[in-house]
């Protein structure tokens, strides 16, 4: 009988009016993401030994890395991910061996500006290679990064 | 004498219809279509070229970016080749969570069609339903792989990781309950007259003409070839399970349509399967493999049943650390050969229609 399909279709309809909505109202509540979520990078840069590892094995070479060499231990200088070439594959947290980059939940990395996009993870200068300073220098540092810190993430 | 004149349109690039960028160059005698040119490259990244400029480790993330739509085939059908050229053995664990992982990117393909298909036929709350499935597959792999498309899961060797607590029981709810809403897709669109009246006998393939074109997946069993390299030569570990290959009789829409349904609900047998079987196998979920791989000198090709046919990677290694070539047999480009043949003598409404069934992924076509 034709129409038969339609009045089924219909019935479909109808039950579907009455079940449970599952669409989230997007910016005001947002849906749980889970550990693994492939998120903005975290990187710890004390426990980063600037070996280099990550930016091997990433494919697109979004990480660039920069080291001096301080009292025969490398020491990083410049971290900064090119996100914009980013693929999200997660090798580089992969990779990483010290646990040192990861990811996190944050998703919203989209920027106004071009020249925001990058990641600024560590841009500081070596310490001289005094063993008497070289403490006093590393405090310093930690200071003055966690004060720049958020202006650098770019929120 | 009067006499009518054939003119031509260009169909796309930008039109909603052919799923991305795709131009069809039509010759129209009315509404006629005389002649279907498809022109292609819109999408053209060089996945190919790309590839020789990775390790081979390096290649993975870009397969996904192919069929985008089901990842986890494409990372699959990539490893396994590399596997096959550098004889690994791959552990039991990681094959299983490579089936799962697979077999949820086929159904979430092709929900994700049977959406779209609704959608060109003019039907826009079946679009929107499908989606509500396709999000909770979707949800299962970002819990697994933590992306919701391009998984790059799989490595050679193995998996990236082992699944989360509670992760296969959760996979386990999800696959129960999708036959409810398979069903639920027969009442709405396979059984509308109206989506009938628009497919049925549109478009008709014969099945000599499909296995001269070289097509495959769905599109080649519409037309009644049996043929799924799952059944028909077994890779992976797909001869461990008990499954069905649905085929179409009359080569139409409705029918490829139709096989495509009827594959979830298989793929959904395969699945249970899987989990049962997962439960029971515990093990490394990564073979041994060195850090730098420099497969020996050599090629290899190899074949899986993606979503939309047969996907093939050929690979050519030089002895270094990245392949000297890679090429991809992609199934949306070859699927889409035939076009003009099935077109020919349609109406311009048809070629939405045609063209749908095919289900086409531009990121495939144009690599
Ligand atoms: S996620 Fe992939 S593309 Fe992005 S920085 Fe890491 S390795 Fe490179
Ligand atoms: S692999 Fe880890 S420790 Fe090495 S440079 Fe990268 S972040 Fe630092």
């Amino acid at each position: 009988m034709f129409g038969k399909g339609l009045v089924k279709g219909l019935n479909v309809t109808w039950k579907e009016f009455w079940s449970k909505k599952f669409t989230v109202q997007y910016p005001d509540e947002q849906h749980t993401k889970p550990p693994r979520f492939h998120g903005k990078f975290q990187l710890n840069s004390d426990a980063c030994i600037a070996c280099g590892l990550c930016a091997n094995a990433c494919p697109n070479g979004v990480i660039k890395i920069e080291s001096e060499k301080v009292n025969k231990k490398k020491y990083l200088t410049k971290y900064v991910m090119n996100i914009q070439y980013c693929l999200f594959c997660g090798m580089c947290v992969e990779a990483c061996n010290k646990g040192a980059l990861r990811f996190t939940q944050e998703h919203d990395m989209s920027q106004y500006f071009y020249k925001d996009i990058p990641l600024v993870f560590v841009d500081r200068e070596a310490p001289k290679p005094d063993p008497e300073t070289e403490n006093k220098e590393k405090d310093d540092d930690k200071s003055k990064k966690a004060g720049k810190a958020p202006e650098k993430e770019g929120q | 004498m009067l006499r009518t004149e054939t003119y031509t349109v260009n169909f796309g690039p930008q039109h909603p219809a052919t799923h991305g960028v795709f131009r069809v160059m039509l010759n129209l005698d009315g509404e006629r279509i005389v002649k279907a040119e498809p022109v292609c490259g819109y999408l053209h990244r060089g996945v190919e070229k790309l590839a020789e400029n990775r390790t081979y480790q390096q290649v993975i993330p870009y397969t996904d970016r192919l069929d985008y739509l089901a990842a986890g085939l494409q990372n699959q059908g990539y490893v396994e080749t590399i596997e096959k050229l550098m004889e690994i053995e791959v552990p039991d664990r990681a094959e299983y969570l490579r089936i799962i992982t697979a077999e949820l990117s086929r159904i979430a393909s092709h929900v994700l069609f049977v959406g779209v298909y609704a959608l060109d036929i003019g039907a826009f709350t079946g679009f929107l339903l499908c989606f509500r499935e396709r999000e909770r597959i979707l949800d299962l792999m970002e819990e697994l792989t933590g992306s919701r498309m391009t998984y790059s899961y799989a490595r050679i060797g193995g998996v990236a990781a082992d699944a989360p607590e509670g992760w296969l029981d959760r996979v386990e709810k999800v696959v129960n309950d999708l036959p409810y809403y398979f069903d639920i897709y027969d009442d709405l669109i396979s059984g509308n007259e109206i989506f009938q009246a628009r497919t049925k006998y549109v478009g008709y393939l014969s099945a000599e003409s499909a296995v001269d074109y070289s097509l495959s997946g769905p599109t080649l069993r519409g037309s009644g070839i049996d043929y799924d390299l799952r059944k028909a030569k077994p890779y992976s570990i797909y001869d461990r399970f008990n499954f069905e290959v649905p085929l179409g009789e009359n080569g139409d829409c409705f029918d490829r349509y139709f096989c495509r349904i009827l594959e979830m609900r298989q793929s959904v047998y395969i699945l249970q399967q899987a989990i049962e079987q997962i439960r029971e196998t515990d093990g490394p979920i990564m073979a041994k493999v060195p850090k730098v791989l420099k497969p020996p000198k050599g090629e290899a090709y190899h074949e899986i049943e993606s979503s939309k046919g047969i996907l093939g990677y050929y690979v050519v290694s030089d002895g270094s650390n990245k392949p000297y070539r890679v090429h991809v047999r992609r199934p949306s480009f070859v699927n889409l050969g035939f076009l003009d043949e099935m077109c020919r003598g349609g109406l311009v409404a048809d070629l939405v229609a045609i063209l749908g069934s095919i289900d086409i992924v531009l990121g495939e076509v144009d690599c």
